[in-house]
């Protein structure tokens, strides 16, 4: 498929490997001194550099030093296994011929590497690796120590659910993938490790079932992450503004979820996710619009209730979009679409509003925005000083003040509470923003201004693409056998495909034995049993 | 390249800019009318009297909104030669835009509908985009349009408003009265084999007390508008009312009665036994023989017993089927009452001559013109009535079969 993914301009790549010139390395030294003092001039001596000397082990018949991290290794392992065996071990018969031969086997620990130069060097150490120099050799053993404080798993505070696990992710990304891991148990679900940041030395993890997952995409996304050169990635959000597809969008190209069961799911649906160490987040993508109204309870709940919820949801998303502009439009160009009654109490509260009503709810939308802010940002102990002043001085003060009409405060708190309703936080942003759009279009142009930003909307969500993937598919391009999971989510047994644009050679979910449940024509219907009874 | 497209899209976007806010006009700065009334002065030109809403006097009790303390309504009149000229002369009396999308009552005085007809007058309601043509058509009977839009009303605090809901309560309930809009009398006017036909309102009280706050201050209002008759029209000019039983007879005729009661007398006492319709259906037909009209009314009702005043075995079928003939024979005097009246006007408001048009296209053509006056009003006229007692209610027999 050579026009799936648009071709990228020449020009980045050109200078990108300008820069990517392969760093010349100095091999270690064979002196134990001369290593050691490269040691602590390269990292400025820092405190927290551990260089315990061994001078009397009885194992190396030379001078011998091990090297450390504090707190990034597991401060038990090195000082219980790694010094203990080391001093206490027997002497060696013979003289060995490398380092590998002399520690392999004798110490207790799971990886060990024969380190040469300088650079792969300092990458395990700064990874939480022991480094053993001995005297004599030009070469380094690291053991892997990782360990030091961690946050433990914890509920994910993002993305609740009232029946589903209970587990979210934490910063670690071994611990991240484990617990996927835990739920794929399966050979196919296959990783690869790479690091991004010049600086931070982030370590990055794509995960995809093979089989299941399209190789094109899973190819794309290893050129994507091969060619970001930056100094840090701190979080996914680094990585995922560097593989979008489309930047100039208020919309995300890329899922994002604290919650090892979405991951999961979404994994079985084709995508790829993509670890980033020191993140909860883990990226999903490809993605389609449809996704971000998705919630892991749709699947657990019976199909009823959570079409009935993903169709209050779409619901959700459209007041959240249009509400303000809907009043605004209907208040300054429509009057005539408001019932009289309904139109003389709105009438009767903007007598004493000095604003137009645009104004009013830009007035009304910011300062709730503001609030927002506050809440997020604010200490948790003074965070119901917002509440207090948020509710008595916009909600009642303002109307009394005739500042603003109850009218508006109730358009914008319904719209306020739509958009924190919304299941996804990438579209309750990007709704934000286009709110304010909506507002500005309906305030010059009325309901005609609205339907023209609704065209602009729909044309560019249309030609947005998520590694190649049509953003509103499977409604535009239209394919019929994957209506079931969209504004609808149909039965399970219904749903026997994965997602077309997603999925690889492996296409079917289940069985062609599966379908709708249905007990066999014979059986009737349990009568009381008698016995029991008594 | 890129810098032709950038360019491209300022200039659109500035356009957008340049449009301002077309057309955009804020609620304050509206005079919403709820009603328009038309008389005629003595010169023959128009009065039209607007009743305008004061919002913060309606929605009683809100806070910072000025708290219903004056008039719902305030009503100016301005006059001219044409709606447009009244309109326009109304700004030197009104601060804001008159805006007429919600205005849903039309009262023409009797006066000029006798005098000028409607003809004239329709033509910028009909027209005029805001002005909605499912507004509610009404005549003045025996008052000024003007006095009746001036005069304040209880529990409906807009008396726009009351007006219409009383008659489409009344047109629901009692059946005396229909809610005629400007489309349908634009309708019937265009119609060549059906006149229109009006409801009309009265003053009751003096339109001086209607117009202060005093009127409704009163557990009964001395000064109210009140459902009085149908009026009838011929070629657009009113000639005459249909008042109490002969107006319900014109509405059966209509087919538009949905609920009403019909009673009879029994055993000497009268109004003694009551039916409660709740539902029925009137259809009309008309054939021209040789010269003569003949119409027909074939009316199926259902009903109800809704009271009995005297003692009456209900449970017996032939009883019932007796009470039946008798509501039929009441339903049938009170069409062929309604009939009489408009035969003697000479004017159709039922849609007998559409009657004809169906059945008798080519015949049609000939008589359209005169129908009204060599053909409708000679017209022989067949009325059927048939009544089926659905229910008899909570009870079979009354109490009043056992009061020893």
């Amino acid at each position: 498929m050579p026009s799936f993914f648009k071709k990228k301009s020449q020009k980045g790549k050109k200078t990108a490997e300008k820069q990517k010139k392969p760093a010349v390395s100095s091999p270690l030294s064979e002196v134990l001194e001369e290593n050691l003092a490269v040691i602590t001039s390269k990292t400025g001596n820092s405190t927290d550099i551990i260089i315990r000397r061994l001078k009397h082990s009885p194992r190396f018949k030379t001078e011998s030093a091990i090297v450390y991290l504090k707190g990034l290794t597991d401060t038990q392992t090195v000082q219980e296994i790694l010094i203990e065996s080391l001093m206490k071990s027997d002497p060696v018969e013979q003289e060995p011929s490398s380092m590998q031969e002399m520690v392999e086997g004798y110490l207790p620990l799971g990886i060990m590497e024969s380190l040469k130069d300088w650079e792969t060097l300092f990458q395990a150490l700064m990874s939480g690796h022991t480094i053993i120099f001995v005297d004599g050799f030009s070469e380094a053993m690291s053991t892997s120590t990782e360990g030091g404080e961690q946050r433990s798993i914890e509920e994910p505070s993002t993305q609740r659910a009232i029946r589903g696990s209970r587990e979210g992710f934490t910063e670690s990304i071994e611990t991240n993938i484990s617990m996927v891991r835990r739920i794929i148990q399966n050979p196919t679900l296959w990783t690869e490790t790479m690091t991004i940041g010049r600086v931070t030395k982030t370590k990055v993890t794509i995960m995809y079932i093979k089989g299941i997952a399209r190789d094109d995409i899973i190819e794309e996304l290893r050129n994507r992450l091969k060619k970001i050169d930056i100094d840090s990635v701190l979080e996914s959000g680094y990585i995922e503004q560097y593989i979008e597809d489309q930047s100039l969008t208020v919309f995300p190209t890329l899922y994002h979820s604290e919650r090892p069961d979405v991951v999961a799911g979404n994994l079985l649906e084709g995508r790829f996710a993509l670890f980033v160490n020191g993140s909860p987040f883990v990226l999903l993508g490809p993605v389609v619009f449809i996704q971000f109204f998705q919630s892991i309870e749709d699947y657990t709940e019976r199909f009823y209730i959570s079409t009935a919820l993903r169709l209050l949801r779409v619901l959700i998303f459209f007041i959240s979009l249009i509400g303000p502009a809907t009043y605004i439009a209907a208040t300054t160009f429509h009057q005539e679409m408001i019932p009289t009654q309904l139109l003389v109490a709105i009438a009767a509260q903007r007598e004493s509003v000095p604003f137009p009503s645009f104004v009013e709810a830009i007035i009304m939308e910011v300062t709730f925005e503001i609030l927002r802010e506050a809440g997020i940002r604010m200490p948790k102990a003074i965070g119901s000083a917002i509440s207090i002043v948020g509710a008595l001085v916009i909600g009642q003060a303002a109307v009394q003040a005739g500042v603003v009409s109850a009218a508006m405060v109730i358009i914008v708190a319904i719209t306020a509470i739509a958009s924190f309703a919304t299941p996804s936080f990438g579209i309750a942003i990007s709704t934000r923003l286009l709110r304010f759009l909506f507002m500005i279009s309906a305030a010059t142009f009325g309901f005609y201004g609205m339907i023209l930003g609704f065209i602009i909307l729909v044309v560019h969500l249309c030609g947005l693409r998520s590694f190649g993937v049509p953003y509103m598919s499977p409604l535009a391009p239209f394919v019929p056998a994957d209506i079931n999971d969209t504004v609808i989510r149909g039965p399970l047994w219904a749903d026997r495909k994965r997602p077309s644009f997603m999925s690889g050679q492996n296409q079917l979910r289940q069985g062609e034995e599966t379908g709708r449940p249905e007990p066999d024509k014979s059986r009737q219907m349990v009568t009381k049993n008698e016995g029991d009874a008594q | 390249m890129k810098r032709h497209v950038a360019v491209f899209f300022i200039m659109v976007l500035s356009l957008s800019f340049l449009a301002g806010c077309w057309s955009k006009k804020e609620l304050n700065d509206l005079a919403i009318v709820s009603a328009v009334a038309l008389d005629l002065d003595k010169q023959g030109r128009f009065i039209g009297t607007f009743q305008f809403v004061n919002p913060g006097n309606v929605t009683g009790g809100f806070q910072g909104g000025g708290g219903g303390q004056g008039n719902a309504v305030s009503v100016y009149s301005a006059k001219g030669d044409n709606m447009d000229e009244i309109s326009r002369r109304m700004s030197t009396k009104v601060s804001r835009n008159l805006y007429y999308a919600h205005a849903n009552l039309l009262v023409i005085s009797e006066e000029l509908a006798k005098k000028k007809g409607i003809l004239p007058i329709l033509d910028a309601f009909d027209r005029d985009p805001t002005f909605r043509n499912t507004a509610t058509v009404v005549i003045s009977h025996q008052a000024k349009a003007a006095d009746l839009v001036k005069t304040l009303t209880a529990i409906d605090k807009i008396p726009a408003n009351k007006m219409i809901k009383m008659l489409r309560f009344s047109e629901r309930v009692y059946g005396g009265t229909m809610n005629v809009m400007i489309m349908d009398v634009v309708r019937d006017l265009t119609d060549d084999g059906k006149q229109p036909v009006i409801s009309g309102l009265n003053l009751k009280g003096s339109a001086e007390t209607g117009k202060t706050l005093q009127n409704i201050m009163q557990t009964t209002p001395e000064s109210a508008p009140q459902i009085g008759g149908l009026a009838l029209f011929k070629d657009g000019k009113l000639t005459g009312w249909l008042n109490g039983s002969k107006a319900r007879g014109a509405v059966w005729t209509l087919n538009k009665i949905k609920k009403t009661e019909i009673n009879i007398n029994k055993k000497g006492k009268k109004a003694a036994i009551v039916l409660e319709v709740i539902r029925q259906n009137t259809k009309i037909s008309a054939t021209t023989i040789d010269g003569t009209a003949h119409l027909m009314v074939k009316v199926e009702t259902e009903g109800n017993i809704g009271e009995t005043k005297v003692p009456i075995n209900l449970k017996d079928p032939m009883v019932i089927k007796r009470l039946e003939y008798g509501f039929e024979g009441a339903i049938e005097k009170e069409i062929k009452s309604a009939i009489t009246v408009a035969q003697k006007k000479k004017t159709d408001i039922f849609g007998f001559g559409d009657a004809v048009h169906r059945s008798q296209p080519e015949t049609w053509k000939r008589i359209s013109k005169n129908w009204d006056e060599d053909y409708f009003a000679k017209a022989n006229v067949k009325i059927k009535v048939d009544v089926f007692v659905r229910r008899t209610g909570l009870r079979s027999n009354s109490f009043l079969s056992d009061v020893k």
